[in-house]
């Protein structure tokens, strides 16, 4: 999926009209990782709004020459995901930073935070790895941790996950233009 | 320096997309990605990746949430439409303003003066010049002068030197002058500065008697305090007639106004 810079353009410059747009984009997929961070649905929404503001607000930032406008607006809702959960376990963990460790998928929120897609086609290591860094916002150190393998292992995990996950998105495109073929 | 295989082995690419690396270490990364197109490529072929994940695994909001943002995005342009921004721009630009304006005007008085005191100097050293020449023209004409003075007083002030006075008759009974006669250097200086002064077309003309007869000594010219008139050898007396300008060859002795014997 190819940015529209153009309305990215209109967004640098304060049109309301374009933010509209961006949230229909992507308000979606950014709830969804949000969500599958924090697992609390009213403290999800709170920080979907935080995460539009601050794009809004921050958008002058945005260099479509250091990365796609998702990529960017990733970062921003993982960064107030985290430190709102990191202020929320403060008053819990006093001693451990890594505050992440009670955020691992438990098994009663699976049925409606279950991945979908391309991931679960990948083996249950490359996509929980991949949950972990993504969805969940661990750091690798964190998430290798959490896995139980070595970092280098992990790392690992992550690299051969998105590599599956290119040719599973080739084979995609492939039906597409197959089907477009087609009906043509 | 990472190379390129190294940054794919390493997951630092991976880390970097999903914000775990620090700003030194972002940084670093961006100016590899800037150098290295294939890189580049390898980079946004994983963000294409994740951002299908992610789309993939997408979860509608609530609509209240998309009213929330854009109410809360109307507000804060009204508010900051009429108060905030345009307050804080105007006051920055004030501030601003007022420091261009303050620093131009110091410079424009600095300037200005610098520029009187550039303009007074200038007066001043032409006044300097100017006093300066008038002082060298004085002293040359002192100078000269003081020559002039000093050549006449060599000339009368010498042992051998007779003086004598030639003093009107009753024909210009105020008039007086003083000859000084040098026999050894055979010299005749006159003073006319006595004599009464005469029409533009009379001239007075002194004369020596030789044996009876009456020989041009010159023309005294006026406005004049020494004058070296003609020695005659053998003179008898000096005198002095009025003639017309310019001189006579002889004398108008009825013209006669003086007359001094040696």
């Amino acid at each position: 999926m190819k940015d529209d810079l153009e309305l990215i353009k209109k967004l640098q410059n304060q049109d309301s009209y374009a933010l509209s747009k961006v949230y229909d984009l992507y308000s979606g997929a950014l709830y969804g990782i949000i969500l599958r961070m924090c697992k609390d649905e009213p403290l999800a929404q709170d920080l979907l709004q935080e995460t539009f503001m601050k794009i809004w607000q921050k958008s002058h930032t945005y260099n479509p020459d250091k990365g796609k406008f998702f990529t960017w607006s990733y970062r921003i809702a993982r960064n107030i995901t985290l430190n709102s959960l990191r202020k929320k376990n403060v008053l819990i963990q006093n001693e451990d930073l890594s505050v992440y460790k009670d955020r691992s998928t438990s098994e009663a929120e699976k049925d409606t935070l279950e991945l979908d897609g391309s991931l679960k086609k990948l083996e249950p290591h490359h996509q929980k790895a991949l949950e972990l860094v993504y969805f969940n916002g661990l750091t690798h150190r964190e998430a290798h941790e959490e896995m139980d393998v070595p970092l280098g292992t992990f790392k690992s995990y992550i690299k051969q996950a998105l590599k599956k996950l290119r040719e599973s998105y080739k084979e995609e495109l492939l039906v597409v233009w197959i089907i477009i073929e087609m009906m043509r | 320096m990472m190379d390129r295989n190294t940054i794919k082995d390493t997951g630092i690419l991976e880390q970097y997309l999903l914000g775990e690396l620090s700003e030194e270490q972002s940084t670093e990364v961006e100016n590899i990605l800037k150098k290295d197109k294939e890189l580049r490529e390898y980079f946004s072929k994983m963000e294409d990746d994740m951002e299908q994940m992610a789309f993939e695994n997408a979860i509608t909001p609530p609509t209240h949430i998309k009213t929330a943002i854009l109410n809360e995005v109307e507000n804060s342009n009204l508010v900051a439409k009429e108060k905030v921004i345009p307050s804080q721009k105007r006051k920055r630009v004030s501030y601003n303003f007022a420091i261009a304006a303050s620093l131009a005007a110091l410079f424009l008085l600095s300037s200005g003066w610098l520029y009187n005191q550039w303009k007074n100097t200038e007066r001043t050293m032409i006044t300097l010049q100017k006093e300066t020449n008038d002082l060298q023209n004085r002293l040359v004409n002192l100078e000269d002068n003081y020559k002039e003075t000093e050549k006449w007083y060599q000339a009368i002030n010498k042992p051998e030197v007779v003086q004598l006075l030639l003093k009107g008759n009753e024909k210009s009974p105020n008039s007086a002058a003083i000859a000084y006669v040098n026999h050894q250097n055979k010299e005749v200086i006159l003073n006319p500065k006595g004599l009464s002064k005469l029409k533009n077309d009379k001239t007075y003309q002194m004369w020596a008697d030789v044996n009876g007869e009456m020989i041009d000594m010159g023309v005294i010219s006026a406005n004049q305090e020494m004058i070296t008139m003609k020695y005659i050898e053998n003179a008898a007396s000096l005198n002095i007639t009025i003639e017309p300008a310019g001189g006579n060859d002889h004398p108008t002795v009825e013209q006669l106004i003086s007359n001094v014997y040696l």
